[in-house]
């Protein structure tokens, strides 16, 4: 029966090939009965390699995708869909236009079946804009913006890990829960930060807290001792910063809210995304006990350990969630490809909706077929005590578990309307 | 002035050479991927723009970006509001762009040289916080998304089909542009640039010339920016931010100052070069452009086209921009390259 | 009230850095009519070398403070050498353009080494904790960066107002054309003039490290505010562009306090009502444009 499989597969992909040869230039998916267009899976990752976010995605994303092939590979052997799978990449340079046609590019003409990663959020909703234009795959993991699996949702777009509502919610809501009543909250003006501080002030005042007051920062800033000086004196006086702030602009925030001894007088830290890359920019005396949510890190158990050790070992760094979530969302698409048993678009679509994930990365996870958002378990966490550090990037330690449908934003919420 | 140049040599090669520019046109899809094909003629009209002020009135503008920009989310709004079809939108998009020029040319062509590059600077910045603020109509950082590309109910979504819709728009931007240089307006703005107080003392008012150029040149950077965001389908802060600038400027000084088609050249390189590094897997951008642009400032002045003409022409020498009309025997030495 | 001079501090410790920068880019402009794109990779380049200096030679704040720009303005020296100086004499704009290939390249080179992930430089102990100012305490490293930048400011000034070199680089920055009339030789100080724009920029980044995210994107936005606070200080004045780096950080910085949402642009607005007032800027001569 196997055999016979086999024998068919090279047939037809014989005979693809001849008819590819015949018009020259057939494209991938012509139309013929191969269980795979063009012979073979393409998994295209568009990232950021050499502005902002390279360091959270960039190359390493695409070493997590190829981990994923590999694994995926092994795991299925001869039975698998296809031997032949790849991995293409592109650098979008952080310009949406670049991952525009890249995408473009990918879909066309490197017969790519799914897209990965694609942070920043206007070459993300650009990328599924094509998505849904050529009908392909996209799974985007580096982006934070709601929109993807909101208003601008689509049936070939999927968000996978994290978004500004789950990082927001969990910790506002938690530290709320935990006592931290009064809030002062600082966040870039731009849209991550304008939707941060709209999901933070539901969060906080669902949870019983007070916002004192929210203030959009300019983006980018180097000196935000006016807010340092302000929080003090707002009435009543704020428990809690909470800083919307990310990268180099939150490095300023923490470096000068130690600076006016804010902590001394009262007042904690609260940040609303944090990479282990910040926390080492930052330094961990500086951030020690500071909590924040979090998808996924490396050091959370025994099997996201093993996964980060196998990453260091072909890379050197040890994965963000971002890494994490790219190696996630390429296996769960290889393997929809297996259930397929072809890389259709539709067909594979239909065999990701609601589709329960459980890896080491998304627990309890859904990939909704409402909003096409994986909802998993997220994590609010603290950054440990130098002391208790076991090795150079061990950053984080858990402090809770929030469940996959808190988490997450519901699908009636989302504002998705799959059409 | 390769162009003047040209109007004056033998007809045989000028023709020679719009036939060949005219079929490399309509031939580019078929070599270059499609979408890219249409950013280079959009980033080309766009520098040919820059090249009115640059090359022709002297004057840097470090802030064209805000034309550009300002058109590209015209354009959506106006393609995802009204659904007309898109030639109005560019259209709509291109006037806002003068509209919006009008006072920051009457601001900044009061000030000259550098002074000029950094008030244009500081205004296309000042568009750029609008743009991420104003997030209702923009989409802030998200960017404008889902513009449709309307035609009297064409399919376009196919890129190669769209690059011929395309074409016309950016094919009447350049001949406007080439009008402007040979009319009687073109002449006087060159007089200003090489001799401003005589061009006065002929009774013409430098300022109210320099403000119409500065007009026309937003207008077509406008028709450019609209035919660049239909094209992608969005518009988004990076077209106001002034790295955008700063690349038509690369793509004009790359060309060739002064010359026109030297932008169309550049800008097919820049865009062609930057397509190529999103797979090269170099990550030095950076290093690769700088490193361009300073061997074109320091060794090839006049750009590729500029230079190319020269070599034709060995014993005429001219700087397309140049502050006191001086030579020193250290360009001359160095001009040759 | 009091709320309002604590502002008016935190805007005096942005202007800060502001007046360094915009000094060191107004003498290099008034001495060789180059307008420097890449300053703020220089004070990029400051902050990293004060980075290396601690991580690599074990050299710490304060030598660094010294030791930094010397290297630096040198680094500089050079590039007048080799690439600036054989286009000085053609329009200005192609030493802009250089400089902004420079920057690039610069940006580049460092984001290489390092990534974009901001590098960790802690405060010198000395400086760490807050000092009584009478109406409010403040972080006792911000006070010390503002007296510090003041200080230089002055000292500067006396330096152009007192000494014959001084006397020369002013006349030449304000007045090139007359300067060269009187037959003074003004070329042999173009380049220490151009290193010792860079020594301050780099200064100011050495400033920066311990209070700001040392990155190798820190300098391309903040370059293109100087230019403005240039704009507005007028050019060709070496005082103006000091006044107007102090005044713009108190500008932002109350701003900020009271509208926080429109205190970017409020720098770009006000560059507009002084072009349209003031062509020349708040404190440069009419006649000192050129």
């Amino acid at each position: 029966m196997k055999a016979l499989k086999k024998i068919t597969a090279i047939a037809s992909s014989v005979a693809l090939a001849s008819a590819m040869a015949a018009c020259g230039n057939a494209g991938p998916g012509g139309g013929s009965d191969a269980k795979v267009s063009g012979d073979e899976i393409v998994l295209g990752v568009i990232t950021d390699m050499s502005g902002v976010y390279s360091d959270l995605a960039g190359k390493n994303s695409v070493e997590a995708v190829k981990m994923a092939v590999a694994d995926y590979e092994k795991k299925y052997g001869d039975k698998a869909v296809t031997d032949k799978i790849k991995v293409v990449s592109a650098d979008h340079q952080n310009k949406p236009e670049i991952a525009n046609t890249k995408a473009q590019q990918m879909y066309d003409r490197d017969g790519v079946d799914a897209i990965f990663d694609v942070p920043t959020s206007s070459a993300a909703l650009a990328v599924a804009n094509i998505a849904k234009q050529k009908k392909k795959l996209f799974f985007d993991v580096g982006a934070g913006t709601t929109e993807l699996t909101g208003a601008q949702c689509n049936a070939y777009t999927y968000h996978y890990g994290y978004d500004t509502y789950m990082l927001a919610n969990g910790t506002g809501a938690a530290l709320a829960k935990a006592g931290a009543k009064n809030w002062y909250i600082i966040y870039p003006d731009y849209a991550f930060g304008q939707d941060m501080n709209k999901n933070f002030v539901a969060a906080i005042k669902k949870s019983g807290g007070n916002v004192v007051k929210s203030d959009a920062t300019p983006f980018p800033n180097d000196n935000f001792s006016t807010f340092m000086t302000k929080a003090p004196g707002l009435n009543p006086k704020p428990d809690v910063l909470g800083t919307m702030q990310a990268g180099g602009d939150l490095v300023n925030v923490v470096k000068q809210y130690n600076e006016f001894g804010l902590k001394k007088k009262g007042i904690d830290l609260a940040v609303g995304l944090m990479f282990d890359t910040d926390i080492a920019s930052i330094g961990v005396d500086a951030l020690s006990g500071t909590q924040f949510t979090t998808a996924w890190f490396w050091n959370l158990d025994k099997e996201s350990r093993a996964w980060a050790d196998e990453f260091k070992a072909k890379t050197g760094d040890r994965p963000t969630f971002d890494h994490a979530g790219n190696y996630s969302a390429a296996m769960q698409y290889l393997e929809a490809v297996q259930r397929a048993g072809t890389d259709n678009a539709d067909k594979v679509n239909g065999e990701l909706k609601d589709h329960k994930v459980d890896d080491f990365f998304a627990r309890n996870g859904t990939i909704r077929a409402g909003d096409h958002n994986l909802s998993h378990d997220a994590y609010l966490v603290k950054v440990k005590e130098k002391a208790d550090m076991e090795e150079e990037s061990d950053f984080t330690e858990l402090v809770k578990t929030i469940p996959a449908d808190d988490a997450f934003q519901s699908v009636a919420d989302s504002g998705c309307s799959m059409g | 002035m390769i162009i003047s140049r040209l109007m004056r040599s033998p007809t045989p090669l000028r023709w020679a050479l719009l036939i060949v520019g005219i079929i490399v046109a309509l031939a580019l899809p078929w070599f270059i991927y499609p979408p890219v094909a249409t950013d280079m003629i959009a980033w080309g009209l766009f520098a040919v723009a820059l090249d009115l002020l640059l090359g022709y009135t002297g004057l840097l503008s470090f802030g064209h970006a805000a034309f550009w920009g300002v058109s590209a989310y015209t354009t959506g709004i106006i393609s995802i509001h009204l659904g007309v079809p898109f030639y109005l939108s560019i259209l709509g998009g291109a006037i806002m762009a003068a509209l919006i020029a009008i006072p920051i040319g009457y601001l900044s062509v009061r000030q000259t040289g550098i002074y000029f590059a950094m008030v244009t600077l500081a205004f296309a910045q000042l568009i750029y916080y609008l743009a991420n603020q104003w997030r209702s109509v923009t989409g802030g950082e998200n960017g404008l998304q889902g513009i449709p590309r309307e035609l009297f109910g064409l399919d376009l979504s196919d890129a190669f089909i769209f690059y011929y819709a395309a074409l016309p728009v950016i094919m009447l931007g350049v001949f406007m542009a080439w009008r402007i240089v040979h009319s009687p307006f073109g002449r006087v703005i060159v007089a200003i640039r090489e001799n401003p107080d005589r061009t006065r003392s002929l009774g013409y008012g430098i300022g109210q010339y320099k403000i119409v150029v500065f007009v026309l040149s937003a207008f077509l950077a406008g028709l450019a920016g609209g035919v660049f965001s239909t094209n992608h389908g969005f518009a988004s802060l990076q077209e106001v931010y002034w790295t955008t600038s700063g690349k038509v400027v690369v793509m004009v000084v790359l060309g060739g100052m002064g010359t026109l088609w030297g932008g169309l050249l550049g800008a097919g390189i820049v865009v062609q070069l930057e397509d190529f590094l999103a797979t090269a897997g170099v990550d030095a951008n950076g290093i690769v452009t700088g490193t361009i642009f300073i061997l074109t400032v320091l060794l090839f002045r006049k750009g590729i086209w500029g230079t190319a003409a020269a070599m034709r022409r060995p014993h005429k020498r001219t700087d397309p921009v140049r502050s006191d009309g001086e030579e020193t025997p250290v360009s001359s030495a160095r001009d040759g390259g | 009230m009091n709320e309002l001079l604590q502002q008016v501090f935190t805007g005096l410790v942005s202007g800060s850095f502001y007046a360094l920068l915009a000094l060191g880019l107004s003498v290099i402009f008034g001495m060789l009519g180059v307008v420097n794109f890449a300053h703020g990779a220089f004070y990029m380049l400051g902050a990293f070398g004060a980075l290396t200096a601690l991580n690599t030679f074990n050299v710490n704040f304060w030598l660094a403070l010294v030791l930094v720009p010397v290297a630096l303005g040198v680094f500089g020296m050079i590039i007048e050498r080799s690439m600036v100086r054989w286009l000085t004499h053609l329009d200005p704009l192609y030493n802009f353009l250089l400089t902004f290939g420079l920057a690039l390249i610069l940006q580049d080179l460092v984001r290489l080494k390092y990534g974009v992930s901001s590098q960790p430089y802690s405060r010198p102990d000395a400086l760490n904790g807050s000092l009584n100012l009478g109406l409010f305490n403040y972080p006792r490293y911000q006070v010390f960066v503002l007296v510090f930048s003041i200080a230089l400011s002055v000292l500067v000034w006396l330096v152009l107002t007192r000494t014959r070199v001084g006397m020369i680089v002013r006349a030449s920055t304000e007045r090139p054309e007359l300067t060269n009339a009187l037959g003074i030789n003004v070329s042999r100080w173009i380049t220490p003039v151009f290193g010792f724009g860079v020594a301050l920029a780099s200064l100011a980044g050495v400033l920066a490290a311990p209070m700001r995210a040392v990155n190798s994107g820190m300098g391309g936005d903040l370059i293109i505010v100087v230019f403005a606070v240039v704009v507005i200080g007028g050019l060709g004045s070496v005082f103006g562009s000091v006044a107007a780096g102090y005044l713009i950080g108190m500008l932002t910085a109350v701003g900020n306090f009271y509208l926080p949402s429109v205190s970017q642009s409020l720098v770009f607005v006000l560059m507009a009502l002084v072009l349209l007032l003031r062509p020349a800027g708040l404190f440069g001569a009419k006649e000192g444009i050129s």
